[in-house]
Parts: C-alpha cells; structure tokens; sequence
C-alpha cells in the first residue's frame, strides 16, 4: 500500500452529553477516495473535526502526511484543503474577497486554481456572499478547499446543496484531484454519491467503525435484486432454504428476492411455476449498508 | 487588507470605527463647548463643594474636584465616567468577539483549518484590537487637543495624551480579560456580561474606598484606581499605575491564548 496521508490510531472522543468516537483506527493511502460513510449523528463531523485538530482527542492520537496534528498542526494542515459540513462563510464579503483572504493565509499570492475551478462551478465571484443561494455558498467552500491544490482533500458532506449537474462536476474534481495523486476523504450519509467516486469506504456507527473496506470486494458480497412475476402466486415459503436467496417481500403475483452467488438454485426452483417475467437488478451497495445499518450496533 | 488575521480582523471594525470617531469627537466637542460658561462662573466650585462626599466621589478623577480648571472640567465630565465607559464597551465587545464571535457565527472552523496556529490567530486579534483602541484614542486626543485650544482651555497636550494612554491601556485591559473569557468559552454573551460586571466592581470599589473604610485595602486592586489616582490631566503619566494596567491586560490575554489553544472549538 502507498504512504499512509492520514493515520488514525485508537481514537476516541468523548462527550459529557453525547456520543462522540470509540476506538477508530484506519488509514487513508496516499492518492485514495476514502469514503467514510455513516448515517447522520453517527460520528463523521467528528471524526473530521478531529483530523483538523479543531477537537482534542479523548485519547489515540491522529497523523497527517506523517505529522501528529496536536503538534504540527499548522504545518500538516498547510497541505490540506477542508470543506467543513456545516459550511459557515464571511458574510459581508464577496467570494473572490473571501478565496483572497484564505490565499493569503495560506501564503499564496495569487488565487491559485480558484478563477479556474470558480469558473467551472459557474460561481459568480464578485457579488457578496450574504446574497448567495446554500448551492453557491457550498461551490465557494469548495474552491477554497481546493484552489491550492492540497495534497490532501477533507470533504464533509460536498454536495450538500447543490443540483446534480454541479454534483457531476464536484466528482470530476474528486476525479482529477486524484489523478494528479492526491488524496480525497469524503464524509457522506448516501453511499450512492460515495461508491462512484471512492477507492475504499469506512462505515461509522454509532461513533464505531463497522467496516472499511475496498468499494469492489464490497460490491462483490453485495446482492442482486430479483424480481419474479408469476401467472399465480407460489406458496408461501416456497424460496425458503434455496442458497443465497432471499425473500424480501411480495405484492400479488409479484415476488421480490434477493440473491447472493450464483443464480442457478433459484432458476431451478422457479422452474416449478409459470414465470410470466424475470427481472434483475445489478449489485448494489446500497443493501449492503442498510444490512449493516439493521445489525446491532458492534456485530459483525 | 486581507492579508492576515490581523488586517483582515481591522477591516472588519473599519465601519464601526468611524462611527465611534464621530460619535467620541461630537460628545468632546459638545463638552468642550461648555467649558466657557463653566469657567467664568466660580460659584460653580462652591456649589461642588457642597455636595455630599458619595456624589464627589463619582465624579472626581484622581485629585482634586475643581470644575473651572481645564484640567478638573475634563477630568470629571469626561475621564471620570463617561470617556472610560465609552472606551470600556468598545474593548469589550471586540475583545469578547474576537474569537467567540467566529466561534458563534461558525466561521471559526474554516479559519482554523488554514496553517496557522491558534496561538497566531489569537495574537493577531488581540492586536488588532490594541490598535483599533490606540485608534480611538488617537481620535480622542486630537478633539481635545483641538477643542482645548478653540476654547482656550488652559491644559498641555501632553497631559491630555497622558490621560488618553492610561485611558487606552485600561481599555485593552478589560478587552483581554474579556477576551479571555470569550477564548476559555467560546461564548460571547457571558464574556461581555461577567467583564462589564468586573469593571462596574473596580469602579465602585475605587470611588466608595473614599466613603467606605472596609474598602480602601481593596482598592489597589481595582484596574480603575491605577487608571485615575495618578491624576494624568494634572501630573502626566505615572509610569507604575500604568505597568499594573499593562500588566493585567497583558496577564489576562495570555490565559486566554493558552486557553484558547488547549479547547476544543465549536462543540
């Protein structure tokens, strides 16, 4: 594996009144999309809030490029970019004011790659901020985040906001952003926007990581799901103990199933009524975290 | 001037610092205008004399209440009250929104994520305020100076600079120890509430010591003492009242960088 950009080891946070992280320990690749995944309330703001040492650590400690954030803090975060979730700009000044004054404390003398990517967000940079629409607030917390160019990207939900032609283009940047071997994490509660664009996904609950793994052996467990129309309704129970399928419910004549491995079991068995028609749907990630999301909390 | 923290943290005032300028230069006009008709009525000191010692006081600023002397006029209409007060709201709402202010408008996070430490962040607002406060007493001595000599107001420009720098000191006093409290909380209100509170606490320890023997042990402590009992407008600055006020100031905003880089921000 390539250099580890960020190091989380045993971290944990607490809070008096509520649930902070428990024991996290995983590590972002140098050129990765590291999707970190969870539903809202799970632990991400957290999490990345730890990484920009904006929060101290309960205990474990974090490393950035190498560099342990409660020390180096300035110097790790000098190569990052941060989209915060909760994105919160200066009001009373326009969006090229606002790239400046962050180009500045970067070291920056000029925008960088901010008129650029300004451009192709289609984000106007001369009117004031209080004026703007939640998508255009996020396109200007996104060029900040990414108009030097940081080794590594720290996205908390990115496309909060904004209308799916915008999305698209935020993907490409993702895209791009690692193509030039960057690093991306990309914190999101809809694991549809994460499984296009990530290497690997971390699934947070409940202040736990349930898993982290790569998007393609995840898609590899995940199920297909079928549906079956039947000119009359098989008993009930009548998929029960097939392998690898499932039933998940029915609406008349119409029976929906999922299926895991190989398709042969199932065929042979609907071979036993009048099949009026076979309908399959790819894999899809999607099932898999929900089932996840069903577990109690720490099985696995 | 979006150049650092610092520049970037004077813009932000740059509006309101105007309207401070007219309003201080307007009310010390206004006053100053007064002057003459005071000066030319010496009954006036008699009627002073025969106020009760609690009302005298309120309204004395370090030596003796004398309303006909330039230097006592100033000294109780401006220096005693009003002028610290003034300077005390302005310190104490930029020293308690420095950093709590972001903190409460969420613009913190976002500037903590750029390579500076919170050190640096904090260092560069409280300078900022230190300036915008040398600012309003740069604009405060300048409406004396001017105003002393249209209305022949016999007081040196020196002794009108020595009391606007004790001035300014004690304001950037009370605007780090709000600032602390802002930076150790991260909320604005309560800042500003417990540090009104205190310097309420100075003043009327400082003026009731007189009255009150219990008091007067307590009275050097009071930031406000040091700030008057020179008599800046008649004696010039007194070097250690001075250092005691810069002292305080500059103990109280290194408790609040400390502080403030050891918290967690924004939770």
């Amino acid at each position: 594996m390539a250099r580890a950009v960020v190091r989380a080891e045993r971290l944990s946070k607490d809070y008096a009144g509520h649930r902070g992280v428990d024991d996290l320990t995983f590590e972002v690749a140098e050129g990765e999309v590291f999707g970190y995944l969870g539903p809202n309330g799970a632990g991400k703001t957290t999490t990345i809030r730890l990484l920009l040492d904006l929060i101290r650590p309960t205990s474990g400690r974090i490393e950035l490029f190498g560099l342990d954030v409660r020390r180096a803090g300035p110097k790790a975060r000098g190569r990052l970019g941060y989209l915060p979730g909760d994105l919160r700009l200066y009001e009373r000044l326009t969006p090229r004011e606002h790239l400046r004054y962050f180009a500045s404390l970067r070291g920056m003398s000029g925008l960088g790659d901010g008129e650029g990517l300004a451009e192709r967000l289609e984000l106007e940079l001369d009117r004031p901020i209080r004026a703007l629409s939640k998508g255009n607030r996020q396109k200007v917390g996104l060029v900040q985040a990414l108009m030097h160019r940081p080794a590594l990207a720290v996205f908390d939900e990115p496309t909060s906001g904004l209308d799916p032609l915008v999305q698209q283009v935020v993907y490409e940047l993702v895209a791009e952003a690692t193509a030039d071997g960057r690093t991306v994490f990309v914190s999101s509660h809809v694991l549809s926007e994460v499984q296009h664009i990530a290497h690997r996904v971390a699934l947070i609950r409940d202040g736990r990581l349930e898993l982290v793994d790569d998007v393609e052996s995840l898609r590899q467990r995940a199920r297909s799901r079928v549906e079956v129309s039947f000119a009359e309704p098989p008993p009930t129970g009548a998929f029960d103990g097939l392998e690898g399928v499932r039933e998940v419910g029915r609406n008349g004549d119409v029976v929906r199933l999922t299926l895991e491995g190989s398709a042969d079991p199932l065929v042979k068995a609907l071979a036993r009524y009048e099949v009026r028609a076979i309908d399959s749907h790819e894999a899809d990630l999607e099932e898999v975290f929900l089932e996840l999301y069903r577990r109690p909390a720490g099985a696995r | 001037m979006l150049g650092s923290v610092f520049a970037k943290s004077l813009r932000d005032v740059r509006r309101s610092f105007a309207w401070w300028s007219l309003g201080l230069a307007g009310y010390v006009a206004l006053i100053v205008a007064v002057y003459p008709t005071i000066r030319d009525n010496p009954d006036l000191n008699e009627l002073v004399e025969s106020y009760p010692d609690a009302l005298k006081a309120f309204i004395a600023f370090g030596g003796r209440l004398d309303f006909t002397s330039a230097a006592g006029y100033l000294g109780s209409e401006l220096f005693a009250f009003m002028i610290p007060a003034l300077f005390l709201v302005a310190s104490i709402g930029n020293g308690a929104g420095t950093i709590a202010g972001e903190e409460e408008r969420g613009t913190l996070d976002l500037l903590l994520s750029a390579p500076l430490s919170r050190t640096r962040v904090a260092v560069e607002k409280l300078g900022a305020m230190c300036v915008e406060l040398a600012g309003l007493g740069l604009v405060l001595w300048l409406a004396l100076w001017i105003g002393a000599r249209v209305f022949g107001m016999d007081v040196a420009a020196r002794h009108l600079a020595a009391a606007v720098v004790v001035l300014v000191v004690l304001a950037a006093a009370y605007g780090s120890i709000a600032f602390t409290l802002a930076a150790a909380t991260g909320r604005n209100a309560l800042a500003v509430g417990v540090t009104v509170a205190l310097a309420v606490a100075a003043y009327l320890v400082n003026s009731l010591a007189s009255l009150v023997d219990a008091l007067q042990p307590f009275r050097t402590l009071s930031p406000y003492y040091h700030y008057a009992a020179a008599d800046p407008l008649r004696e010039g600055l007194d070097p250690w009242h001075t250092l005691f006020l810069l002292v305080v100031g500059a103990a109280a905003a290194s408790v609040g960088v400390v502080l403030f880089a050891r918290r967690d921000v924004g939770t």
